[in-house]
Order: C-alpha cells, then structure tokens, then sequence
C-alpha cells in the first residue's frame, strides 16, 4: 500500500504520536503500508515552511525508498520559488502540499497558480488536504474554513498540467468536485482518509463518478488512526483489481508520472 | 450467492469477533425513520463488521423535537425492534420540555414495548431543572440514559444548548445511581476536553462512536477514565469506530468490557440478568 497523506513532526495544538520517522515507519509496518507521501505538520502553523520542509527532509533521508517528501509551500510567501526548487532539485521531493485557508491566500491567486505550474513543469504532484482537524474542535485561536470545493475547481482548471491529490475531504459527491462528468479535467483524485465505505459508500460512489484510477488511499497517520482507511478498503464491495488500484497502483501513477 | 452467504465470506466479517469476546454491542446507533433500506444497509455493516447488537434511536428532523416527532421516531424504532429481533434494542427519543407527556412516552416504550434506555439530544442542557424527573424515571425504570454531547470552543449556532462533559457531570452528582452515558467522543468537538472533563464523574460511561478518527482518542480514554466505563459505538460511522478499537492498545480485558461487556452490564439492571 501506498499512502498519499501522512506527516511527520508536531503540530501546534495536539500531541501526536508516532510522528518520528522511526516511529511512524513502525506503524506502517504493523498496518502493511510500504511507502507513505509525508509533509510536515508544523509548517502548517511556521510562517516560514521552509524551515520546516528542512527538518523533514533530514528527518527522512536515511528512509528515502519508503518516505517520501511532501513540500509545504506558501505561495504567500517570500522565496517560495527557491524553496520550491531546493526541496525538489536538494531534497528530492515528490510533490507540493498546500493549505491555503491556513497561509491565507486563495488557490485561484495568481502566485499560487504559478506554484504549482513550476511544480508540474518539476513532475511534482499537487496534494492539498481540504482540512487539518475536524472544525469543531479547533482551537479558540483559529477558526480556519475547509478548502471550498469551487476553489480547487478553479485551480484544476487553471493548471490542467498538473496533478491533484485532494486529502482529507468529504462530501464531494455533493459538489462539482465528485460528479460525473463535471466538465473538469480528470487531473485529481480523491483519498478515501475521511470518506465512508459503509451506508452512503461515498468511496463507491466516487469510484463510479470519477473513475478507479482517482481514488487513492490516504490515512492522515499519525493525526489519524490508519486502522481505519485498512478496514475501509476491506470493507469497500468491489473487485480486488480496483482495491489494488486505489492501494497502490493509482497513487504509484500520480508519484511517478 | 445469498446476501448473507457473501456478508459472512467476506474478510471483514470477523473483524471485531474475538474469542474470548462477549457480545459485540453498538451502545449507539440511528436508525432513519420512513427509510427502511437505511436501517437494512446498517444491519448489513454491523453484520460484515461482527457488530451483534445495536442500541439505536430514530431522531426527528425537526428542531427542536416535538413531542409528535418523538412519538413517532419511536414508533419507527420500535418497528426496526421488530424487523431485526434480537440485533436492534431500543432507546425512546424524548424533548424533556414536554413534562409530563415525555414522561408518559418514556413508560410507553420501556414498560410497554422492552425500550432498553433513553435518547435526549439538545433540546435543554443536561444539568438543567427540566431533567430530573426524566432522570428519576429512568433511574426507577432502570435504564440508561444517552446524552447527545460535543465541546467546541464556540457555540455551534445549530445546536446552541448541546451538554457537553461538565453539564454531564453536574447532572451525575446530583442523581450518582442514574446511569449516564457521555454520547460520541469522536463525535466532533475537542474530545480531550471532553475525557479530562469526565474524570472525576466516575459514575458517568463515555461512549467510543463517531467520525474523527483522531488517532489516541481511546488510549486516553482508558488511561483517564478505565475501560470499565468505556462503550463501543459507532453512531453511523462504522468502519471509522470499528478500527478504533483495532488501533487502541487494549488488552483482551479492556478490549471485551468495551465491546460489550460494560453495556451488557448496563442492560442487566433492568432484566436482572
């Protein structure tokens, strides 16, 4: 299994274990997982990520075949573009993670469309976790919104280039983002982190509005239990070929393009 | 294949079922009134998950509930009793507001139709006046009583009188034999508010359901409260609740009391099994 959505380092307002390298590779192994896409998760709150995207990539070069970096860039911020660079070119990233409500700029701003087309041009995926923490239990110092859906619309289309991983996400069936045929560019996937295999099987839903080769597996580990997107993907009623893809083989096509 | 040739080969199927395990009991689900494939999808997940009972309620749309809304969820989870004998147990829905009346519904269902316990949710908060004679009725009757729940750091505009864990605990100090249980602490809201305002409220069950799957939740919940006051639910989130045991450090003890055995206990007031 390949998994999207996983972090490494602390976040601002909850402990969170496992968050070492070391750590974190245990628990992969206890859960099967064989390479995890990881960012940092306190260049979430740093106004300079960069320091941040430091700390993980010296954090994870001893383990290079099995975390793979995730570079949290602020297109708000200045230097972004050499931060880009050395984050792919130095550290050897794999892709971009953005959180735009948390840096506060728009996907559609003109900066961050320009991020993530340099990105592209890099062979970088796009990954963009739609929410941190569950809203109802932010902290009384922030009060930071869900990535909105027409956002990423509008950034999809603008850089059709590129390619999307969207991360802890739900609901989409309900906007543009999850329909059939939406007029979009089949240019993102879904991760199945928040998304329910059971009763509504929005993962199933998803699976026959936009494809098998545009759901991903995703945990959010160590923010998340990755017990529960294992037992989803048991759960989930479809063939094994496209339990395979969304286990690995998908998220193994967006990582190597 | 049959439906429940395919349920029972599927890898999931024993995902829960332990050995030396009791029953598996689900201390809180839904079932959705006028809706009956719903409630057949959610037999079917408990099924594929080894969940063997689950206490459900039926909520009203409206808000807050009428009495007419409660009388009639109730009647819909007293047909789901029926469609599903042995495997969905009752809780009546009731608006405290309504005095008497809910007072009179409450005897309806557990006195006339085997109703196991009581659902309030947020009409009033739990440590105001107009829950005591409810509590004293269901500590009469022998039942518990599962209180909708959430702490946010704001007031949620939609629910501006939701209890959290310290209006749980002030109503637990003043009626300590009444059996109260805690709803979703994954339920959104900051659950380890929610623990920490619990721990001295030692006569007061936190149930496991909901959908944040925040990894640690359940290890602090034992380490703060003790399993012994822990209950397994889903509260619709079945795969998100069933792997949160599975992520816990539990013991097999600790792991059986959750699953059932605490809720079994909580059950046996009334029957006096």
């Amino acid at each position: 299994m390949i998994d999207l959505n996983a972090y490494l380092g602390p976040y601002a307002f909850r402990r969170l274990r496992d968050n070492t390298a070391a750590a974190l590779l245990r628990r992969m192994d206890k859960a099967g997982i064989e390479q995890a896409l990881v960012s940092s998760a306190a260049a979430i709150t740093y106004r300079n990520a960069q320091a941040a995207n430091e700390d993980l990539a010296a954090e994870i070069r001893p383990h290079a075949a099995r975390l793979l970096g995730a570079a949290v860039l602020n297109p708000a911020y200045a230097g972004w573009r050499e931060d880009l660079a050395v984050c792919q070119e130095k550290f050897g990233m794999r892709a971009v993670r953005l959180y735009p409500k948390w840096h506060a700029y728009k996907l559609t701003d003109p900066a961050c469309i320009e991020l993530v087309q340099q990105a592209a041009a890099r062979g970088m995926l796009i990954t963009i976790p739609l929410r941190v923490e569950d809203r109802r239990q932010q902290s009384w110092l922030v009060d930071i919104p869900d990535v909105p859906a027409d956002e990423i619309a509008g950034l999809i289309r603008a850089v059709p280039k590129a390619k999307f991983a969207l991360l802890n996400g739900a609901g989409y069936t309900g906007s543009i983002l999850g329909k059939a045929n939406n007029g979009l560019p089949a240019n993102y996937a879904v991760d199945i982190c928040l998304l329910r295999a059971e009763l509504d099987n929005e993962i199933g839903a998803l699976l026959d509005n936009l494809g098998p080769a545009r759901v991903v597996f995703g945990t959010g580990m160590p923010f998340h239990y990755p017990e529960a997107a294992i037992l989803k993907m048991d759960f989930l009623d479809r063939d094994e070929a496209t339990k395979r893809r969304i286990r690995t083989e998908n998220a193994r096509a967006l990582l190597n393009p | 294949m049959t439906r429940r040739h395919w349920i029972a080969t599927t890898a999931a199927a024993t995902a829960l079922a332990q050995p030396a395990a009791p029953r598996v009991i689900d201390a809180h689900n839904h079932l959705r009134r006028g809706a009956p494939e719903a409630d057949r999808q959610l037999i079917d997940a408990a099924d594929k998950l080894g969940i063997h009972q689950l206490c459900c309620s039926t909520l009203p749309p409206e808000r807050p509930m009428s009495h007419q809304g409660c009388v009639a969820s109730n009647d819909w989870t007293y047909e789901g009793i029926r469609r599903f004998p042995g495997r969905v147990l009752g809780y009546c829905t009731l608006n405290p507001g309504y005095g008497k009346a809910a007072l009179e519904e409450a005897k309806r269902c557990i006195e006339g139709r085997g109703f196991i316990g009581i659902k309030l949710y947020n009409d009033y908060r739990a440590d105001e006046p107009v829950y005591y004679p409810i509590v004293e009725l269901a500590i009469q009757l022998k039942v518990p009583i599962l209180q909708h729940a959430g702490h946010t750091t704001w007031l949620p505009s939609a629910q501006p009188r939701i209890s959290d864990g310290s209006h749980i605990s002030r109503l637990a100090d003043r009626y300590p034999e009444a059996m109260l249980i805690c709803a979703h602490i994954c339920g959104g809201g900051d659950w380890e508010w929610t623990i920490k305002s619990l721990r001295n409220a030692r006569t007061v069950y936190l149930d496991t359901s909901g959908s944040v799957i925040d990894d640690g939740v359940l290890d602090m919940a034992v380490r703060e409260l003790g399993a012994d006051r822990l209950l397994f639910a889903c509260d619709l989130s079945m795969t998100a609740s069933v792997a949160r045991i599975r992520s816990a450090a539990l013991d097999d003890a600790q792991r059986a009391a959750i699953l059932g055995g605490n809720m079994s206990r909580l059950l046996s007031r009334r029957t006096g099994a």
